[in-house]
């Protein structure tokens, strides 16, 4: 019969309540937490950007690394819509400087 | 999301109502009663980080290639693997997943069933009425087949009614309501469990870190079977959820991050619900799936005010269980109606009614669901995962979905460590654990019918959509070749 509740059991009931209810409450508040910004972005400018940097930039490096791919006419119109929206909204949702924007252009 | 961009297939009400379907979905009776036993048996807090290695390096990849991939299609698991493969025989692997997913549901639907009674008999009062007995009462259950059958009936008219009334007004309507329920009632009855006199002892099963547990194989094996079985990955579903997200929706974070560490979360509150419960009162932690149906409702009649927490408790394990089926059957509703000419309405019909034939032998008798759920548990979930993981990885390409699909409106940035997993580590795990399966079972009845739909399930499904995609009109996009480049 265990009466008190030994050190190691507490750092196991620890770790889970961390590990999975932190980083599940993180998840679910950083997600509704964007939803709210492009809610308030589409209402405000009806578009937004699509893309991070990184993935914009990665997403260029794919469609100059495949040029017969059968999906690199999408990936440019991905891309594409992506920077014209950078240009013609003031607000964007990630985290964008007005020099990487600048030096954006369309394929 | 108040988006213009509206299309004409249905979509989510909202992000909450996306995030609640896959936890719905992906929380069923497993997770209630497996997780803690299985983390109690094999090292408590050591098990716990063998699992959450495998969550992050498995399951949570595997689902953001599953949600991407069915955003990216905008359509049901048929039509969005042919998108990846081409049309022709290798979009069999769309037929293999929904072959996979309506066998589950035949011999899920009679559980239910069974949720459904204990909960209507919870409402009755009936497991704090005196003289009453648990493993009676089960008893007396399964062996009324008519019972069994009307049950089976009453879910799957239940399931059909609100996938009738369509994605956003019946499937997200009870997810909103009914995953919080759960939550609530859990915590609800984990904080009187670990109030109990005696309650100490199943937090320390559960929960003692013996960090010698991570050198041993079979830690990681169950780890392994229960990612797999709790996360839903190679299901269909996050492929079907995945494809009603809006234009400016995020997978990886909500599909992949969240679903998986928040079901296992689930899990970790049921833990803290129920061992406590069960040690406080003496019952055997060993007794697995029957601990709820026989063991539970032994420890109501003992408690203080135990019929109201047996309506707590047997509520939201009906709930777990329903969100999980309506959601499961979902799948098999979508791809219908997009590749036959029934309109929605007729495919849940159609779905809901096959379902319910082929379900009949599983709720007539418990001994053909234990076989059909020990074969397709143990080989059909890992093949269904291969077929989607080989089109995305092995036709789609990850690199390109990656690119495409998955970092557009990304909640987080997926780096290229993600290429190799999907390609890789995550169809060789899959091959592991059945093989894994088919030692622990060799000659045994059930190896032998794994091996028999291992073979047969593929040939059935390559030679069904050779057939079918020959006799359709040529396919508006161009036959996609090879992966990655």
């Amino acid at each position: 019969m265990v009466e008190t509740i030994p050190i190691d059991t507490w750092i196991g009931m620890g770790v889970a309540i961390v590990a999975f209810w932190g980083v599940a409450g993180w998840a679910m508040v950083r997600t509704l937490r964007q939803e709210d910004r492009k809610v308030s972005l589409l209402e405000d400018q009806r578009r937004m950007d699509t893309y991070s940097p990184r993935g914009l930039s990665e997403l260029r490096e794919w469609i100059e690394a495949n040029p017969d791919d059968p999906y690199r006419e999408d990936a440019i119109g991905r891309y594409n819509e992506c920077v014209e929206v950078l240009r013609e909204t003031d607000r964007h949702f990630y985290d964008w400087s007005e020099g990487e924007i600048e030096r954006l252009k369309t394929i | 999301m108040a988006t213009e961009a509206k299309t004409a297939r249905a979509e989510w009400g909202s992000r909450f109502g996306f995030l609640m379907a896959m936890i719905g979905a992906m929380v069923g009776v497993g997770n209630i009663w497996r997780f803690p036993f299985v983390t109690g048996e094999n090292g408590g807090g050591a098990f716990i980080l063998a699992f959450l290695i495998l969550l992050f390096l498995v399951m949570i990849p595997g689902l953001m290639a599953e949600v991407a991939l069915g955003k990216y299609a905008g359509k049901g698991v048929i039509g969005s693997i042919r998108d990846a493969t081409g049309p022709g025989a290798a979009a069999g692997l769309g037929v293999i997943v929904l072959i996979v997913n309506i066998a589950l549901m035949t011999y899920y639907s009679p559980v239910v069933g069974w949720t459904l009674y204990y909960m209507v008999h919870s409402y009755l009062f009936t497991f704090t009425a005196a003289g009453f007995e648990a493993g009676g009462f089960l008893d007396a259950l399964f062996a009324n087949p008519a019972l069994m059958i009307g049950l089976h009936t009453a879910v799957m008219a239940i399931i059909a009614t609100i996938l009738y009334l369509g994605i956003s007004n019946g499937v997200e309507r009870l997810v909103v309501y009914a995953v919080p329920a759960l939550v609530l009632g859990l915590a609800v009855i984990a904080i009187r469990a670990v109030t109990l006199p005696g309650a100490a002892e199943g937090l320390v099963f559960t929960f003692t870190v013996e960090w010698e547990y991570l050198t041993f194989a079979q830690t990681w094996q169950e780890a392994l079977a229960q990612a797999l079985f709790s996360t839903g990955l190679g299901w269909g579903i996050a492929i079907t959820v995945g494809s009603y997200l809006r234009e400016y929706d995020d997978a990886p974070l909500g599909g992949g991050v969240f679903t998986a560490v928040g079901e296992a979360s689930i899990g970790v509150l049921a833990a803290f619900a129920i061992f406590p419960l069960v040690f406080a009162f003496g019952v055997d932690p060993a007794s697995g799936a029957g601990l709820t149906f026989e063991a539970l409702p032994q420890v109501f009649i003992e408690m203080p005010g135990g019929a109201l927490w047996a309506i707590v408790f047997f509520t939201g394990f009906f709930l777990a269980a329903l969100t999980s089926a309506v959601v499961i059957t979902e799948v098999g509703v979508t791809t219908v109606s997009e590749e036959t000419r029934l309109s929605r309405e007729q495919s849940v019909l159609g779905v809901c009614g096959v379902i319910w034939v082929l379900g009949l032998p599983s709720a007539y008798s418990v001994e053909i669901l234990e076989f059909g759920d020990d074969t397709f548990a143990l080989w059909g979930l890992p093949l269904a995962t291969i077929a989607i993981l080989v089109a995305v990885g092995w036709f789609m390409g990850p690199e390109r979905l990656r690119v495409l699909s998955l970092n557009q409106n990304a909640g987080i940035h997926v780096g290229r460590w993600w290429n190799p997993l999907v390609k890789y580590v995550v169809p060789l795990t899959m091959v592991f654990i059945m093989a894994v399966f088919a030692w622990e079972f060799r000659g045994e009845d059930i190896m032998i019918a794994g091996m028999v739909m291992l073979v047969g399930v593929p040939l059935i499904s390559f030679a069904v959509m050779r057939y079918v995609d020959s006799r359709a009109e040529p396919q508006a996009q161009a036959e996609v070749t090879g992966g990655d480049r």
